[in-house]
């Protein structure tokens, strides 16, 4: 198996982009946004559907890419053209800049920045809501990031073809983490054969960096420093992540280390096999927090479902949100990570990440071990 | 000389260990004092090193769009020793020592119900009518948090927080020095598995295992491993003529003789290191390779003669271009020097497009942690490019590392 690269770097298919560009478009036209700037990662490679350089962390708002509504036109941030698609010409190409006036240059360059009425960006930084009307004097600034949200929630068949994809890398890097996990070895050296399984096999970037952890028998939700042996009995879990083709997979398994912990291990697939069971199509998201409620197990911190595509996506269902699981729905061509999580005082954990997209039949699990 | 730029390498001022405690109130302090000089009453930071920075609460960085819906936020009150996080992995907190009753659940600030709830949660913590300071906003918060313009227009907290990061207490270089250690006990695996036939990929999947081994929380940069061109030429087209560097790792296979630019950086409880060499596969360098590297010393000799506190950023610059015959020896779409610790790269930036007038009007002070990294490049035979860090004192500089630069200058 292979990643996206090869030998070369390549912009995404040409089908995908021009598919996701059109829905970019349209979202736009919805709004009636004139000029599109976006600084998510995310959302540039959607539009543009060039690779560029990952880091992690989250990033604070530059013009990465801009998408004008009349013309199709994009602008993209890259002081080079390896991966940039024809469709793209190099005069619209603009450097790595640390000078925000040479920014403000380079978008008083995009036609029609003179006269666009509305401008919509995806997050935005003091210094850019200063910078931004120097470039766009006629614009009132306005919330682009739903657009694309819109765009990029419900996915296209190629797009569920691309997080199949990553999740069976995934399943291949979680395999190589098993084969490492054995008393005496530390938490990051399993993350560390996650990792080096992910990159020989073509993948450099990880969606998540804390692969495995031994989960405390003391408090619900812990994870400790890394270096800590794994002793024989231990609930250990194993949750990864890659972001492949800028698409994410990810899969999370729990593993009783030289076995044990039966009963409770066959009340974490029951809780695994009632959150798939509540995948309803276009029934309310709120189905899902429900399902912990029956069981009389408290939802996790982290979100029961939340999207995978590109980056952040939609759904997030989360308990600290029940007026967004109650008003949300199940739509066929959302692809998501379900999350089950139980906790027992003196036992540990069991989190199980399930990758899933919704049919019109049901739920469809992306990872290659159907069981 | 190699072995000889960065022998001396352990300042005898820095501490073996970092004390978080006296970190974290060094710190806020800092942050409060700044705060103050800009009338501001508080702080909502979203970036994830802010919240890091703010608080001292580390997690593993996940790619960037994971990154904003499991999105730490901190909150620091002008009145308040201690700073608040809400939190979506609340073990983010351990070793920091915040109260309980500053940690709170997490918040989705991207999503309406998360930005309404944040702001009933604010509103219990802020002064009526305080001013608020935000280093950048989602439109659900434009659309729910009215103290996002609480003083009319929106302040810029982000700031405060980039001017106190700019001076490392002796803790945080103790810190970063860590990081690098790390850092570097990995680069040294990676650079023992260099041959011919080995892909790119490869260098990638050593260098992870061995980071992830050695204590790394996470890998920030996709590492760089870039064959160089022998002439720019044959390297893709770029926006302003120059090199194009860095370019994305591949499957390629490794050849004999290959030029390699290599550029990493990992994160050790919230400190971030830097790593860059030129290597070559399997081979030793040649006279006219050996050359470029010569050229490479005097110039980092010659920026090193003028760095200390109180110099101008326009000094090392200069002193540089002094070498050169005033052409520009380093990536015009980057700098001479950038800042370290918090970020992979953070003020000071030496030498960048914010131009000779910033470069002159802008000084080093003791404390400051800068990443130099001049070039040569030498057109029909690549070139010579390596990273040094140093920390800026009040009479010079002290070196944060000793990696050596084999296979260069070995043979003297």
């Amino acid at each position: 198996m292979t990643g996206t690269m090869v030998a070369d770097v390549a912009p995404d298919a040409p089908a995908l982009r021009a598919e996701r560009r059109e829905r970019a478009l349209a979202a736009m036209e919805r709004d009636g946004i004139d000029v599109l700037i976006l600084g998510r990662e995310a959302n540039a490679r959607y539009v543009a559907g060039v690779p560029r350089l990952w880091t992690a962390g989250s990033r604070p708002f530059t013009p990465g890419c801009v998408l004008v509504a009349s013309t199709g036109d994009i602008h993209l941030l890259t002081t080079w053209d390896e991966g940039v698609p024809s469709d793209i010409p190099h005069d619209h190409l603009y450097g790595i800049t640390f000078n925000p006036m040479n920014m403000v240059e380079v978008l008083r360059g995009v036609s029609g920045a003179a006269t666009a009425a509305r401008v919509g960006t995806d997050s935005l930084t003091p210094m850019f809501a200063q910078l931004l009307p120097m470039a766009f004097p006629a614009a009132e600034f306005v919330d682009g990031e739903s657009a694309m949200r819109r765009a990029r929630r419900c996915k296209t068949d190629a797009e569920v073809e691309e997080i199949r994809a990553s999740v069976v890398l995934v399943e291949r890097c979680l395999a190589a983490a098993v084969s490492e996990l054995a008393v005496g070895v530390a938490e990051r050296n399993v993350t560390a054969a996650f990792m080096q399984e992910m990159a020989r096999s073509g993948v450099t970037t990880p969606s998540s960096q804390d692969v495995a952890w031994i989960t405390s028998r003391e408090r619900p939700w812990q994870r400790g420093d890394g270096a800590t042996p794994v002793s024989e009995g231990d609930l250990v879990v194993l949750s990864g992540g890659v972001i492949r083709g800028g698409y994410s997979g990810e899969v999370a398994r729990t593993v009783a280390v030289g076995g044990g912990s039966a009963d409770f291990l066959a009340r974490s697939a029951e809780l695994r096999a009632a959150l798939l069971a509540a995948c309803v199509p276009g029934a309310a998201s709120s189905g899902l927090l429900d399902v912990y409620e029956r069981f009389g197990a408290p939802p996790p911190p982290v979100p029961v479902a939340r999207g995978l595509g590109l980056g952040f996506d939609l759904p997030i269902i989360a308990a600290d949100l029940p007026e967004t699981a109650a008003n949300d729905r199940l739509d066929p061509g959302t692809v998501f990570a379900l999350t089950g999580y139980l906790w027992e005082h003196g036992v540990g954990a069991a989190m199980t990440v399930d990758p899933v997209v919704m049919t019109d039949r049901g739920p469809e699990l992306l990872t290659e071990e159907r069981a | 000389m190699p072995a000889g730029l960065m022998e001396r390498v352990a300042p005898a001022s820095v501490p073996s260990t970092v004390d978080v405690g006296a970190m974290r109130a060094d710190r806020i302090a800092k942050v409060r004092a700044n705060m103050a000089d800009q009338g501001l009453d508080a702080l909502v930071l979203l970036g994830n090193t802010n919240v890091v920075y703010a608080t001292g609460a580390t997690w593993p960085l996940g790619d960037p769009g994971r990154a904003n819906f499991e999105q730490p936020v901190a909150v620091v009150l002008a009145d308040d020793e201690w700073p608040h996080l809400f939190t979506p992995v609340p073990d983010s907190i351990d070793g920091c020592g915040l109260p309980a009753d500053h940690v709170h659940p997490a918040v989705y600030l991207d999503l309406d119900e998360g930005a309404r709830s944040f702001n009933r949660r604010l509103a219990e913590l802020l002064p009526p009518g305080g001013s608020v300071g935000v280093d950048e906003w989602t439109f659900a918060m434009a659309r729910e948090c009215a103290w996002l313009r609480s003083s009319g227009r929106i302040r810029d907290g982000g700031k405060v927080i980039s001017k106190s990061k700019v001076i490392k207490t002796p803790d945080e270089i103790a810190g970063i020095r860590e990081a690098l250690r790390i850092t570097e006990q990995a680069i040294a695996v990676v650079e023992k598995s260099l041959a011919s036939g080995v892909r790119q990929i490869d260098l990638t999947a050593t260098f992870l295992r061995a980071v992830f081994e050695a204590g790394a929380d996470a890998n920030t940069l996709d590492p760089i491993w870039q064959v160089m061109p022998p002439t720019m030429e044959d390297g893709p087209w770029t926006t302003h003529g120059d090199l194009a560097c860095p370019l994305l790792t591949t499957e390629r296979e490794l050849q004999r003789g290959d030029v390699l630019w290599v550029d990493t950086s990992i994160t050790h409880r919230g400190f971030h290191s830097d790593f860059g060499r030129t290597w070559i596969v399997g081979d030793e360098p040649t006279a006219r390779q050996e050359a470029q590297f010569d050229r490479w010393q005097e110039i980092m000799t010659a920026v090193l003669a003028v760095t200390r506190s109180g110099a101008a950023y326009a000094d090392l610059t200069a002193a540089a271009r002094s070498v050169t015959h005033g052409h520009t020896p380093w990536m015009s779409h980057f700098y001479l020097g950038h800042g370290l610790g918090i970020d992979a790269a953070e003020m000071p930036f030496v030498g960048s497009d914010l131009g000779q007038a910033f470069d002159d009007s802008h000084r080093l002070e003791a404390g400051m942690v800068l990443v130099l990294e001049p070039l040569v490049w030498d057109d029909g035979a690549a070139g010579y490019r390596a990273e040094e860090v140093v920390l800026i004192t009040d009479d010079g500089w002290e070196p944060m590392t000793d990696y050596h630069y084999d296979p260069f200058g070995r043979t003297r």
